[in-house]
Order: C-alpha cells, then sequence, then structure tokens
C-alpha cells in the first residue's frame, strides 16, 4: 500500500504536529486530506502536517515519534476516527518518543465528519475541527498521570459460566476474587440445560468442573445470595458494598425444594437448578469489600413467550425449548420404545419454531405487553434448535421432526455438521417470511390433542401448508437480563438491545467506558458456551494486567488553582461537588499570609463546577481549560480559514 | 444543505460519558446532519460561566446546543447546577434582545442518535430562520418601526 506523505515544508512557527488520517478511504473518500494538511500549514502555531494512510499504524505511529525525536514538534494534534478509539495508543506513541502524552489534542474527522457529511463540506468542516485542536493544543500545558496504587483483587458478579471462568482464569494468576452470584446457586442458565450443541457436552458435567474448581481454589471467595448494592472509586481502588440476604418466601423455593427432594449435599448438581456451594444466609450480612478491577457477568435470560404467543400458555401442547429439554429428560428416565412420550402423551409429529424473541422488526412486529422489540439474532437458538431436532430423531425415530424457521443460522464450528444430520434424519424444513409466522390452533377442546400449524412456506413457493403437531416447541432466544441497580450504580452504557455496551466491538470487546470494569458472556450479547468462556477469558487477562502491573495511571484532569489571580473568594468551595475536593487553607502566597482555595486532586472529579462561579477565573481543570474552549471558538468562527 | 448563504454555526458541547458517544454513534450509523455544526468534547457543560455563551454569540456563533448527560450525568449535582445556570443565561439574553432558542440545553445518551439528529436540525431550522445573533434586534426594530 502507498502511503501518501504531504510535502515538509511549512509556514508555520509553532511546534504543533498536525496528523491526518486516511482511515483508508473512511475519511479521505469525503474529506481532501492533503487540502487539510495544506491549509492547516498555514496557522502560525503549526510546525508540520502530515497524512498517513492509517495513523494508528506502526508506519503512522513512526511519523510523530520521529518529529518529536528531531525537535521539529513539541505537541500533537491527530485528526482520524474518535479519540475514544485510539486516544491511548497517541499518547503511549508520543511518551515513547520522550514526549508529554497530554501535549496531545484530537480532531474526530471520521464518526463526526466524513461519516456524516460529505464532499467539501466535510473538507471544511475538517478543516475547522482541527484549527479548533491545534488552538487548545497550542496552549496545552505538559501533565503528570495521577498514579495510584492497585488492589490487587477482582470482583466477579455473576456466577455463570462467565463468572466462574473468568474467576478461575484470575485466580490462576494468582490474584484473588471474590465471586458474587444473586442466587444460592453457581452455574447460571447452562444449569438448566442437558446438552451444550453443537457437540453435546453434558451441561451438568461442565458446570460441576468449574464449580468445583471454584470452590477449590484458595484464592476464589464465593458468596452466593448476594448482590452490590453500593458502588465507589476508580480503577484500581473499586469500593462495593456487598448484601448477603437469606432468599423471600417464594423466591428459588422451587430450586430450593429440587434440592432437598433430590438430596444434595452442598456442592452437589442438581439437575436443572445448579449447585450450591454454601448455606444459605439467616440474616442479612452486610460487607464492604475494595477491589481493583471488577468484571460483570450478569448473564441474560430466556425469552419468555407472552401469553398467546404462538398458543404459549393458552395450549398445553406449546413449551419453550428449556421447558421441553426438563420433560425430554424425564421422558428419556422412563423411556417407551422408539416414539417420544412427554407427561404420558404420544408425541408423533413435533413441531419446533424458531426465533421466538429475536430478530423482531419495527413495524412487522409487535412490541406486545413487553414494551420493546428485540431486533438481534439470539445466535444460538437455531443450533439448539437443530441438536434437539436430531437427538429426538435418533432416539426416537418413530416421532417426526418438523422445523419452522426464518433464517437458518448455523455458523461455526460442528454446527453445519447439525445442519447436515437433520436433513439426512429426514427433519422436515418449512421456512416462513418475517411477519408470516406460523398460525398455531387447537383442533379439539381436549388437552392431548394435536395443534395445527398453518404455514405459507418460502420453499413451496408460498404455499400454504397445514401440519399436524402433538408438541410444539418455541425456540426461544436471549435477551437481556437488566441490571438496572448496577447500571445506575457503576454508569454502565446499555444498548439500544438493552445488553450492556462495550467501548468498541472490535477493538475493545470486553473494555466498558468505566475504566477498570470488564464485561464476560452474555450481559453483552448472546453467546454459546464456547464463546461465553472466550469472552471470559478475555476479561480477566484485561483485568489481570491492571492488577498485576500494582498501580494505574488516570487522566490529571483534575482541578488547579492559578495562585496568581486567586483572591480567596470561596465560590468554587461552595459550588464543588465532591465533599472534601476543595477546601480553603491557610496559606503563605507572596510573603503574605492568605486564605486561598486547595484541590484535593484524588477526590476532585475534574466536572468544572467550580470553574464556571470563579470571577478570577483562577481555578480550572487541567487539560481542559477555559482559555482552551475559547480558544476552540476563537478557530470555529475565524473567517480566515481557507475551506 | 440549501445552496446559498451559508447557514449559521452551531456549537454542540458534548459530554464524553454520553453526548461525544451519541454522536459517535451517530456517525457509525452514517446517519448525515448539517455541517455547520461543532462538536466539543466536554466533560461537564457545568464548567462553562454564563460569559462563555455570551461572547459565543457575542463572536458570531449563531445557536448553542448544549448535549448533557441529563439525569444521568456521572457528576452528582452537575446537571442541576448546570440547568440553574442555562436560566440565567436566557435572563442574559433575553437582556440583551436574543432569542432564547439559539441555546438549548438537552439530554443525549450514548445511543440517542435519533434524538441527536432532531436537535440538530431543529437548531439548524431555527438559525437559518433568525440568522446570525443580534439579527432578531434588527428585525424587531424593522417590525415596530
Ligand atoms: C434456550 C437456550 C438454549 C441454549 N442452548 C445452548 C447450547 O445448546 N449450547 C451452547 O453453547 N449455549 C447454549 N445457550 C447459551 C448459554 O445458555 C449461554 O452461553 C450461557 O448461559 C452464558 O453464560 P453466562 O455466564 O454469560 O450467563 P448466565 O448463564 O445467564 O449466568 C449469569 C449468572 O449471573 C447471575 N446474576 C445475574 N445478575 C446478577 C447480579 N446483579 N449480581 C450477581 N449475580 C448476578 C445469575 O444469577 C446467573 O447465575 C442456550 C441459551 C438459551 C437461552
Ligand atoms: S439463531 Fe436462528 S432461531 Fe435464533 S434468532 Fe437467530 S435465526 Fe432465529
Amino acid at each position: 500500500m502507498s502511503t501518501p506523505e504531504s510535502p515538509k515544508e511549512t509556514t508555520g512557527t509553532g511546534k504543533v504536529g498536525v496528523y491526518v488520517c486516511y482511515c483508508g478511504g473512511n475519511i479521505s473518500d469525503q474529506v481532501e486530506v492533503e487540502k487539510v494538511c495544506e491549509s492547516l500549514r498555514q496557522l502560525p502555531e503549526v510546525g508540520v502536517a502530515r497524512s498517513n494512510m492509517f495513523m494508528c499504524s506502526d508506519p503512522g505511529q513512526e511519523l510523530i515519534i520521529e518529529d518529536i525525536k528531531s525537535g521539529k514538534v513539541d505537541r500533537v494534534v491527530i485528526a482520524s476516527c474518535s479519540p475514544r478509539l485510539h486516544e491511548t495508543t497517541f499518547r503511549s506513541a508520543i511518551s515513547r518518543a520522550g514526549g508529554n502524552p497530554y501535549l496531545y489534542e484530537h480532531a474526530n474527522v471520521r464518526e463526526q465528519v466524513s461519516w456524516v457529511h460529505h464532499g467539501s463540506e466535510a473538507t471544511a468542516k475538517a478543516n475547522r475541527l482541527v484549527a479548533a485542536a491545534v488552538a487548545k493544543a497550542a496552549l496545552s500545558e505538559p501533565l503528570q498521570p495521577i498514579r495510584v496504587d492497585v488492589q490487587q483483587r477482582a470482583a466477579v458478579l455473576g456466577g455463570g459460566v462467565a463468572g466462574m471462568k473468568a474467576a478461575l482464569e484470575l485466580a490462576d494468576r494468582g490474584l484473588e476474587v471474590i465471586l458474587i452470584e444473586r442466587s444460592p446457586f453457581l452455574g447460571g442458565q447452562v444449569a438448566r440445560l442437558r446438552h451444550l450443541a453443537p457437540f453435546g457436552e453434558d451441561a451438568a458435567a461442565v458446570i460441576a468442573e468449574l464449580a468445583g474448581r471454584v470452590q477449590e481454589h484458595p484464592a476464589i471467595t464465593v458468596q452466593t445470595c448476594a448482590q452490590v448494592e453500593g458502588f465507589d472509586g476508580y480503577i484500581g481502588q473499586f469500593r462495593l458494598q456487598v448484601r448477603r440476604r437469606p432468599p423471600e418466601a417464594e423466591e428459588y423455593a422451587d430450586q430450593l425444594a429440587a434440592g432437598s427432594a433430590a438430596g444434595a449435599q452442598l456442592g452437589d448438581v442438581v439437575p436443572f437448578v445448579g449447585i450450591m456451594p454454601q448455606r444459605l444466609p439467616e440474616n442479612l450480612e452486610e460487607q464492604e469489600i475494595t477491589v481493583g478491577a471488577i468484571i460483570l457477568a450478569t448473564g441474560m435470560r430466556p425469552y419468555q413467550p407472552l401469553r398467546g404467543e404462538y398458543g404459549y400458555g393458552d395450549l398445553p401442547q406449546v413449551l419453550t425449548l428449556p421447558e421441553f429439554t426438563r420433560l425430554w429428560h424425564a421422558a428419556r428416565s422412563q423411556r417407551q420404545g422408539d416414539l417420544l412420550v412427554v407427561q404420558g402423551r404420544r408425541i408423533r409429529h413435533l413441531a419446533i419454531i424458531h426465533c421466538v424473541g429475536s430478530r423482531h422488526i419495527p413495524g412487522v412486529h409487535d412490541e406486545g405487553g413487553r414494551g420493546y422489540l428485540n431486533e438481534y439474532c439470539s445466535r444460538t437458538c437455531c443450533t439448539a434448535s437443530l441438536y434437539t431436532a436430531n437427538l429426538i430423531r435418533q432416539t426416537y425415530p418413530n416421532t417426526r421432526v418438523y422445523e419452522f424457521y426464518r433464517d437458518m443460522r448455523a455458523f461455526g464450528r460442528g454446527q453445519e455438521e447439525l445442519y447436515a444430520q437433520a436433513s439426512d434424519s429426514q427433519v422436515m424444513f418449512f421456512r416462513f417470511r418475517a411477519g408470516e409466522e406460523p398460525q398455531i390452533s387447537p383442533t379439539s377442546e381436549h388437552p392431548t390433542a394435536p395443534v395445527l400449524i398453518r404455514v405459507k412456506d418460502v420453499l413451496t413457493f408460498n404455499e400454504e401448508l397445514e401440519v399436524m403437531a402433538d408438541l410444539v416447541v418455541l425456540a426461544v432466544g436471549q435477551e437481556a437480563n437488566p441490571v438496572p441497580g448496577l447500571v445506575e450504580l457503576m454508569k454502565l452504557p446499555v444498548g439500544a438491545d438493552r445488553f450492556l455496551l462495550e467501548v468498541h466491538p472490535k477493538l475493545r470487546p470486553v473494555e466498558v467506558a468505566v475504566a477498570g470494569i470488564y464485561l464476560a458472556g452474555t450481559c453483552q450479547a448472546p453467546f454459546d458456551v464456547g464463546e461465553t468462556c472466550s469472552a471470559a477469558a478475555a476479561a480477566a487477562v484485561k483485568a489481570a494486567a491492571v492488577l498485576t502491573r500494582g498501580y494505574v495511571e488516570l487522566d490529571p484532569f483534575v482541578a488547579e488553582v492559578d495562585l496568581s489571580r486567586c483572591q480567596g473568594t470561596g465560590a468554587c468551595v461552595e459550588a464543588c461537588l465532591a465533599d472534601g475536593a476543595l477546601t480553603m487553607v491557610d496559606m503563605t502566597v507572596d510573603g503574605q499570609n492568605v486564605r486561598r482555595a486547595q484541590v484535593n486532586p484524588a477526590l476532585c472529579l475534574g466536572c468544572g463546577a467550580c470553574v464556571a462561579v470563579c470571577p478570577h477565573n483562577a481555578i480550572n481543570v487541567k487539560g481542559w481549560t477555559l482559555k482552551q474552549y475559547e480558544a476552540m471558538v476563537d478557530a470555529i468562527v475565524a473567517e480566515d480559514l481557507a475551506a | 444543505m440549501a445552496a446559498g448563504k451559508p447557514a449559521g454555526k452551531i456549537l454542540i458541547l458534548a459530554t464524553e460519558s454520553c453526548a461525544y458517544p451519541g454522536a459517535d454513534a451517530v456517525g457509525q450509523g452514517h446517519m448525515s446532519y448539517p455541517a455547520n455544526t461543532y462538536v466539543l468534547r466536554v466533560k461537564a457543560p457545568v464548567l462553562f460561566p454564563e460569559k462563555f455563551y455570551l461572547d459565543c454569540f457575542d463572536k458570531g456563533i449563531a445557536g448553542i446546543i448544549i448535549m448533557s448527560c441529563g439525569v444521568e450525568c456521572p457528576y452528582e449535582g452537575a446537571y442541576e447546577a448546570l440547568a440553574k445556570r442555562i436560566d440565567r443565561v436566557y435572563e442574559l439574553m433575553k437582556e440583551r434582545g436574543w432569542d432564547i432558542r439559539r441555546l438549548r440545553l438537552t439530554a443525549i445518551c450514548t445511543v440517542c442518535t435519533r434524538a441527536f439528529i432532531n436537535e440538530v436540525k431543529q437548531m439548524h431550522d431555527l438559525v437559518a430562520e433568525l440568522g446570525p445573533p443580534g439579527q432578531e434586534q434588527q428585525l424587531a426594530a424593522a417590525g415596530s418601526a
């Protein structure tokens, strides 16, 4: 790939280096990058203005490093994608060159220019935004990051596969872990499955292995019936209030009864419930813990169909896949020949309906009583359906299986084989269009009578077909398991699909915008168990990198008092939003005993509430001063900027 | 955008934890909006004194949209302090005979793409109607003459 290098001549006298990214066409398709460089070179603050195909690549970063090392540049402006993606990349490049990483500004000319504007407008706007960044950079002061010691301990919230896997990965790296599970059980939703598609592992064995290791590991403390109800602090030093409380009267009553009925001891697997690793608390127990990092593994919940959706709740012949899985287990233990018998009913024809509770289309599907649509694909239900169909055909060859699907999504290793196997074992497929879902109606009042399924089948060129089925299984998808308390406390970003939102789906897939908090598993999106484990391991490694280093460096963007201006009015102290961050103290300035404002950087939030109220502009947030904003506005309104 | 006289400039003060990622999400969705908009990233708009807004208008900014986190603000109490300040700015704008719709306080979340576009479009239409700041005084004077 050829790198478009700009000519090096400059009319500027300053030492701001401007670096404009092509982003492989993402920016340069709309913004005339060379024109922007040319225009920026006219600004007196600018020393060099260069472009590169990918500024974040090694050659791109080398441009900056060379300019700093050769003394041409002492502060940097990058014009590229959102600073949320590569701010740390560029800061670290500047540090590597021996520069101060805070003598750096960023102009977002991709998400906020080339992806939303076209042609000359895009170039003109990019020009102004970069000029504004130059104006800010020219007024930047070198800053030192705030170094904070790290508590070498992590909290993992959620004891499903994701939480257990993440806890083990951390503990195996020698780090202390507190695993906090809301219910009395470990195992999460996997405890409710029988076999794991596509390869058929025994779900109980998978969770037994993980839970066994978690319980034995000396570095892991498990707390069940526990939730985080208070939160403050920052990466390296989070303080969590954890409450363990006995379950309410009806809460978990069925699961606890199942455990007792099976005579399960602590640590035993209770089928379709999970593993109870410790006794229930007798009273409310409260505890404060301090941790350096937090992994969220609060999981998902299977979609619960609305009453009447495909006849669910009205017709006893209609079940969800998890409900069927439990009955299947019971049916297997009372096997009666080559025909599946469920609750005493002989199942000659069984239908599976895909995409239940997933892939809703606004305008086509109804929110019903839910108040929302699930527009995403749940990714695991096609495979789980195919696996179930194959299992039925193999075990009960006299039971016919019909699958009603919209699109078949059997991606990933071992999944296509399931599809092929289903075709070979004469599973019959019907395909429906969105908005033309199969209609289910009873054929008689009798609860054991078959139901009638009507479908307009795309595979037979929209023929209206009718099929009788003794049992209908709804392949329900995965829904976000809302954790409003944690979202509120930790200020977690939530996506439009109501799952927790990562910083960047490709580049920073397990991080959230709050530093030191990571996502593991299906709290983020629908995943299968393999993907859940990969995500959990990634989150654990990310957290371990912070914890094992022993310290973190926080951005130094806190308030700073300019004693040459401060008159001791105290307005800032009154306006301050963080207790103890600003106080009035006696001190000597220029030989005079005076009372002046003083900042405690560890407590300052950097919000700037104090800045607005100072009549002398004697207090500013470092790196974001009022003068810098004023300079940016000046650059935006400047008449003389060539567009 | 309509050809002819360029539309007045709109300043958007976007919070780094909510509205700025929201503006990025608009870009990720390739949803187009008028280009006379300049997003400045802010930790919290409570930082700006009344004078900052007035100066912006004096310098020729035609409209300002404060895109805060609203009640989701990570700095407890900041939104309330901001809202009070904006009320005072409105008073000062009225004293100068400026249309207070030129300054708008909104809350935009990280995924509020439609709300972002709506706010921008509304302000764009407004500044197109009002012209540069101060024009409304001239219009009013002409009207009453
Ligand atoms: C119908 C269906 C069939 C499936 N079939 C398969 C299959 O065949 N193969 C396959 O690989 N995958 C399958 N999956 C997907 C599989 O269930 C998930 O990948 C797996 O459960 C994800 O694990 P997790 O730990 O992320 O979440 P979960 O299993 O949901 O566990 C989350 C845990 O967090 C706890 N928790 C929640 N909130 C809090 C809180 N605030 N504080 C503390 N703890 C909390 C919960 O109690 C729970 O124990 C299926 C899913 C569904 C819905
Ligand atoms: S995995 Fe298959 S059944 Fe599930 S939502 Fe996606 S397409 Fe539908």
